[in-house]
């Protein structure tokens, strides 16, 4: 079996689990197909040998960021049996196909074009097994060929985390502060009175 | 090695198909020994502390075995329970709940390098079932779905101690997997590597080689963290039994309970079996160095790669005997107390671990 | 051999012992229908639908755990090639860090870790 028919076969099971996650009525349903849907993915890395990449993929996507969603989705309150009306219509799913696979096509020429020109970032395969695994390979490019990309990266995150700190959490009033700032032991007393 | 005419690649392949599969079906049937044994070690265990007896009934015509033969019966009675799905409970996530928590366990125990690499047939053989080049990321990538088992359990169960369960273990989870994910790094930067069986060889027989001596502190953290991911006492908020029931799995019955509990202790038993490889020599028996093992069974090397088996065994049993002994010695943590742990105080120490570590290591090898 | 077939296998096997031990709950064991008995474990409170708000609190663990997640592979990243960056890695790394730590201290100092 070759790497092609592989790739088919992945590309295949992940375009039917994203359709699944945009037609499911239930979000968690969506959720868990989203999950199938990075797992394959990362199955998709793996037989391109970017197994660093994979294992990013599930690390990341399927491990934390739906993670996120399914905790969002709990947070909304939509209950097992409360069925929201995120239910796709069939010509809804036809438009969205149409979207993706134009989209899909118009991306696949594009990066054709490129990687004929220049080759992957990390060179062949001997490069990157002389490099001593594909680790070891992402590590040593990001760290000198696209070094900027890399500090930049943290100031990213630094934003992500004021952000998602500044709208979760409000500013105290004085009242919540003055408590918040006593020990627990003597919180009770500032609730109950003391005894 | 001549393995260029397609007949001997073929061979090659066949051989090291039916070796992993062999390799998978033994780590599959010792998983599957595992909650029993360590449900009895969990009764006996506790019962020596407290001057009690523990479960000493159940036996086999005159013989009791110390009362092992009741996780057996203990286990047959499971099987035969009546299914008892809640009315509202979401089917479908209700029924797949257990699969997302088995198949993360098993996946991560094969995970696990058993020994030195035999030789089968004239073919090299890894008594490790799945080695990738990313190491032991894999085990992370893998152990990260375990949290959708918890989610879904608790979810799909309509139940408000169940949801409550869900949501504490899962935070908790993925909190503690920052620290975790920090603690291997010191291991990372000293040993140069990410594959498992090549830190079992670089760290060698003699303690004083091991891991535990070269970044102690990343020991301390990876041991807490052990603790949290499997939601065991002292973190087992996720149960609470006196104020949520059982947790998350409260509304199981049956096989599917059974299949939670088997994924529990699978997992403690990898991250055991993890300690021991990434911080105790391995496979590597002490004192004794492969070497020597291999020079004294010439001709019979598996002998060699078997007994390192089994000193992994034992060193994996010495950290379950922990979870049982911690179990029954420190109460349980607040949920506020838990997550100021993870987060104020591992967090940071993990960070300067990997500091303190990197300076050392920077002198060492930047000459 | 593609060090990937074990790990398909793996999968499947998996998968199907978990299956095998989801089913089996169906499959054996009687089935008698009461209607209390299938009621949500509740031990005498009454049962409240999950229309109650959970707190924010765990949302915001989440975001943050991405966050911190992908830092902690930025370092596993490092610190396979550590030997071969040498002192500019190292640099390069600490600058990385630094910049976190600030948003670390801003988490501590809006309190936004504490669960009371």
């Amino acid at each position: 079996m070759g790497q092609i028919t592989i790739f088919y076969i992945l590309a295949f099971l992940a375009t039917a689990c994203s359709l699944l996650v945009i037609s499911s009525k239930n979000p968690v349903t969506s959720a868990i197909y989203l999950v199938c849907d990075l797992f394959i993915l990362a199955g998709i890395y793996a037989s391109l040998q970017a197994e660093f990449v994979a294992a990013i993929q599930i690390i990341v996507y399927t491990g934390a960021v739906v993670v996120l969603f399914v905790f969002v989705i709990m947070l909304l309150n939509l209950a097992p049996n409360e069925q929201s009306s995120l239910g796709l219509k069939l010509p809804d799913i036809g438009f969205t196909l149409l979207t993706v696979l134009s989209f899909l096509i118009v991306t696949v020429l594009l990066v054709n074009e490129q990687s004929s020109v220049s080759g992957g970032a990390l060179g062949p395969p001997e490069a990157i097994a002389q490099l001593g695994g594909n680790t070891r390979a992402v590590g040593m490019t990001l760290f000198t060929k696209f070094v900027w990309p890399f500090e930049l990266a943290s100031f990213l995150i630094l934003a992500a985390i004021i952000g998602a700190v500044h709208i979760a959490k409000k500013d105290p009033k004085p009242a919540d502060k003055a408590y918040g700032n006593l020990k627990a032991s003597n919180r009770e007393k500032a609730i109950y009175g003391s005894p | 090695m001549g393995l260029n005419t397609p007949a001997l690649a073929y061979d090659a392949f066949l051989v090291q198909l039916l070796s992993s599969l062999a390799l998978f079906a033994i780590i599959a049937v010792l998983c599957l020994q595992i909650p029993p044994i360590m449900v009895w070690v969990e009764r006996r265990g506790p019962a020596m502390m407290q001057r009690r007896k523990g479960p000493n009934r159940v036996g086999l015509f005159q013989w009791r075995f110390y009362g092992l033969l009741q996780s057996l019966a203990d286990a047959i009675k499971l099987i035969w329970k009546e299914e008892v799905v809640p009315t509202g409970a979401n089917k479908p996530f209700y029924h797949i709940a257990p699969i997302f928590a088995v198949f993360p366990a098993f996946m991560i125990a094969c995970a696990i390098p058993w020994g030195a690499d035999i030789t089968v047939f004239g073919h090299q053989i890894p008594l490790s079932v799945i080695h990738l080049d990313v190491g032991f990321l894999f085990i992370f990538a893998i152990s990260s779905l375990a949290v959708y088992a918890v989610t879904l359990a608790g979810w799909a169960s309509n139940n408000k101690y169940a949801l409550l369960g869900s949501l504490r273990a899962s935070a908790q989870m993925i909190s503690y997997e920052i620290p975790l994910g920090l603690s291997l790094i010191p291991i990372v930067l000293i040993f140069g590597t990410l594959d498992l069986n090549q830190i079992v060889l670089a760290q060698g027989a003699f303690p004083w080689q091991w891991g535990i001596i070269k970044a102690p502190v990343s020991f301390i953290i990876f041991l807490v963290c052990m603790f949290a991911e499997t939601n065991r006492a002292p973190f087992d908020l996720a149960e609470g039994e006196s104020e949520i029931i059982a947790g998350f799995h409260t509304e199981f019955t049956s096989t599917k309970f059974a299949a939670f509990f088997l994924a529990e202790y699978v997992s403690m038993f990898v991250l055991s079996c993890l300690a021991a490889t990434v911080f105790f020599g391995g496979w590597q028996a002490p004192f004794v160095p492969h070497d020597f093992l291999v020079k004294t069974f010439a001709g019979f090397e598996w002998v060699a790669s078997l007994i390192g088996a089994g000193v992994l065994f034992l060193k994996a049993a010495f950290f379950m005997w922990l979870y049982v002994w911690v179990r029954w010695t420190l109460p349980r943590f607040r949920y506020d107390q838990l997550m100021g742990l993870g987060w104020k105080f591992m967090i940071p120490l993990g960070l300067a671990n990997i500091f303190v570590t990197t300076l050392v290591c920077a002198f060492i090898y930047f000459k | 051999m593609n060090p990937y077939i074990p790990v398909l296998i793996v999968m499947i096997f998996g998968i199907t012992i978990g299956g095998a031990l989801s089913g089996l709950a169906y499959l054996l064991g009687p089935k008698k229908y009461d209607k209390v008995k299938f009621e949500p474990y509740e031990c005498g409170v009454p049962i409240v639908s999950q229309r109650d708000k959970m707190s924010v609190k765990f949302y915001l663990t989440a975001i943050l755990f991405i966050l911190f997640d992908i830092e902690t592979i930025f370092l596993y990243l490092w610190a396979t090639s550590f030997r071969d960056l040498g002192w500019f890695g190292l640099v390069e790394i600490v600058i990385f860090l630094v910049i976190l730590l600030a948003g670390y201290i801003y988490i501590i100092k809006r309190r936004a870790l504490e669960w009371d």
